[in-house]
């Protein structure tokens, strides 16, 4: 029972950490990135791939967070000349162009088949061992990974995030290069779910292309539309929500029949549970425009 | 001579996207907001056909896709009644992940009923007929015949009728609409069930051309949209021109590119047209409102 707490615990500090890029793009700068899982998939690939092949973790951390974000430097370039939706859906596709990647570049990530046998995270000699390690030593991954988005969010760079998000054109008016401003958005927000699918894919240890489709991306969008005006403890518990709701089924001895259908009825009912949160946004009359504004 | 093949595949495939691009362009010009959930009225066209195709109905496929088309059009009206008519004047933003909602619920659905399996229509196998360098089957100039003919009213609809002239009207400028006394609401109903009407078609045909499975609505949102982006926002000849345009480029792009990334070039298509014409053809200002 202690043991499948704490792999909700792990799941959840790895989906908070993958919601937060979003929150940064959504909340703080308006993109609507769709294809978040992208940014999730490569960073987990890449770096499972790297470590398969004897590449220290530290050093495979680091590396993949550079194809993360390296990547999103480059897609922005033609995507960010999009806005608002659709932004959104070129995102949308773009995701599952990188799924079409991992799937069909089978010399390099196997195909179908996936890469099994990710090493667990080690340095100095030093490997993870056990769930209470792993929560440990993600959590404090994510806690800094919050104080350096939390700060950037403060910073003067954060603010102008937000004029951007408001009023693109009066931002640009008084001067701000506003494309340059999405992009880095982009670029931070596509680290937070690099790094959030490397840790994936060291705590799992398999992979293949079907845990990363536009599910995943929902997934993350649901748990910063719970969270949103909440608060830091609010998007912690929605995170702890999702998470638990996605996973907690999972392990209950059900038949295999109804097993079949248990994970389409889980989607259905986080289909439901969005349409409902926008529902009631609308409602408080927070729709037009400051959805997800965090300030 | 496989480019002729080729360019009749891209053609029939290219019929079917017309048909999908220009329902997602008469939505995005009456409500501002890309329906995410269009792929799933395509998707559920499909399937409702498949049900009343197979047994215990084992209706013929005509009238089993006169009840599919009728069963999307009310599944769209539904959706309008539930979610979209109570966020009327929402921002496009909140009605796209509202939509997205609706995609995520419709898809999961049909997944829950038929399973992940792909399946096809129940149509015995047919050897094509050959003309010189070209093979095509009975199915494929049905779905060329079908597809031109739902064009052809389509046109007649939106040039000829009160109602296709209202519609037109509103998209051209909502305001100016409502002053010569056009009710939105009404408007809006008819775009939904144009649109799904439209969906409903295009997806029998996809299915009677390739298969069906529960999640095959996300490429074709995405062809769509690639479609959409070519002819201009909001203008329906110009997102059926995309259409045979995505369908053609997937179909010669098969001749140079792995067949594993045939379901990419739409999106290539727009990644090309991003980078160079990033002014947009025919104007468009890409999302800017």
């Amino acid at each position: 029972m202690i043991n499948y707490l704490l792999h909700i615990v792990v799941i959840s500090e790895i989906f908070a950490l993958f919601a937060m890029g979003l929150q940064l793009q959504i909340g703080d700068t308006g993109l609507y990135n769709f294809g978040h899982v992208a940014f999730f998939g490569l960073g987990a690939y890449a770096s499972a791939l790297l470590t398969v092949h004897g590449v220290p973790f530290a050093v495979a951390l680091c590396l993949s967070l550079g194809v993360a974000g390296g990547i999103a430097w480059l897609a922005g370039i033609p995507i960010l000349r999009l806005r608002g939706d659709y932004f959104g859906l070129a995102m949308l596709g773009f995701a599952e162009i990188m799924r079409k990647v991992f799937l069909n570049e089978a010399w390099l990530t196997r195909g179908p088949m996936g890469i099994p046998g990710i090493p667990r995270p080690s340095a100095f000699g030093y490997s993870l061992h056990g769930l209470p390690g792993f929560a440990l030593f993600y959590g404090c991954l994510l806690l800094l990974a919050f104080l350096f988005t939390h700060h950037v969010v403060r910073s003067p760079l954060g603010r102008v995030f937000h004029a951007v998000r408001d009023d693109e054109l009066s931002a640009g008016a008084v001067g701000k290069d506003t494309f340059r401003l999405r992009r880095v958005s982009l670029v931070i927000g596509a680290l937070l779910a690099g790094l959030g699918g490397i840790l994936w894919a060291h705590y799992i240890t398999f992979i293949s292309p079907s845990d990363f489709t536009l599910n995943e991306t929902i997934l993350a969008l649901l748990i910063v539309v719970l969270g949103s005006g909440r608060g830091i403890p609010g998007a912690l518990v929605a995170t702890f929500l999702v998470i638990g709701f996605q996973e907690g089924l999972r392990f209950l001895p059900l038949p295999e029949s109804f097993g079949r259908i248990i994970a389409p009825v889980q989607q259905m009912v986080f289909g439901l549970v969005l349409i409902l949160l926008v529902m009631r946004q609308f409602r408080k009359g927070l729709g037009k425009g400051e959805l997800l504004a965090e300030d | 001579m496989i480019i002729f093949q080729s360019l009749l595949d891209g053609l029939i495939a290219g019929s079917i996207y017309a048909l999908f691009a220009t329902g997602l362009t008469l939505i995005y010009g009456t409500l501002h907001f890309i329906n995410f959930a269009h792929g799933e009225l395509i998707m559920a066209g499909a399937y409702l056909a498949y049900l009343f195709m197979i047994p215990p109905l084992g209706l013929s496929p005509i009238p089993s896709a006169g009840l599919a088309i009728l069963g999307v059009i009310g599944l769209a009206l539904l959706t309008d009644r539930v979610v979209f008519r109570p966020l009327r004047n929402a921002s496009p933003l909140l009605l796209l992940i509202a939509s997205l909602g609706i995609s995520l619920f419709l898809q999961n659905f049909a997944q829950a009923l038929w399973g992940a399996e792909i399946r096809t229509f129940p149509f015995s196998l047919e050897r094509g007929l050959t003309f010189g360098p070209i093979v095509i089957t009975r199915v494929q100039i049905t779905i060329l015949l079908v597809a031109a003919v739902t064009i052809l009213l389509l046109y007649l609809l939106l040039k000829f009728t009160r109602a296709g002239r209202a519609i037109r009207g509103v998209s051209d400028n909502p305001r100016l609409a409502e002053t010569f006394g056009v009710e939105s609401e009404k408007i809006i109903r008819n775009v939904w069930i144009l649109a799904a009407g439209l969906a409903a078609v295009g997806g029998v045909l996809y299915a009677a051309d390739t298969n069906l499975e529960p999640h095959m609505g996300i490429i074709n949102l995405v062809r769509a949209f690639a479609a959409v982006l070519l002819g201009g926002t909001g203008n329906v000849w110009g997102a059926l021109i995309g259409g045979f345009v995505i369908g053609l480029s997937e179909n010669l792009g098969v001749l140079v590119l792995p067949l594993g990334y045939k379901d990419a070039i739409a999106f290539f298509i727009i990644i090309l047209l991003l980078l160079f014409r990033p002014e947009g053809i025919l104007g468009t200002r890409w999302g800017v409102r």
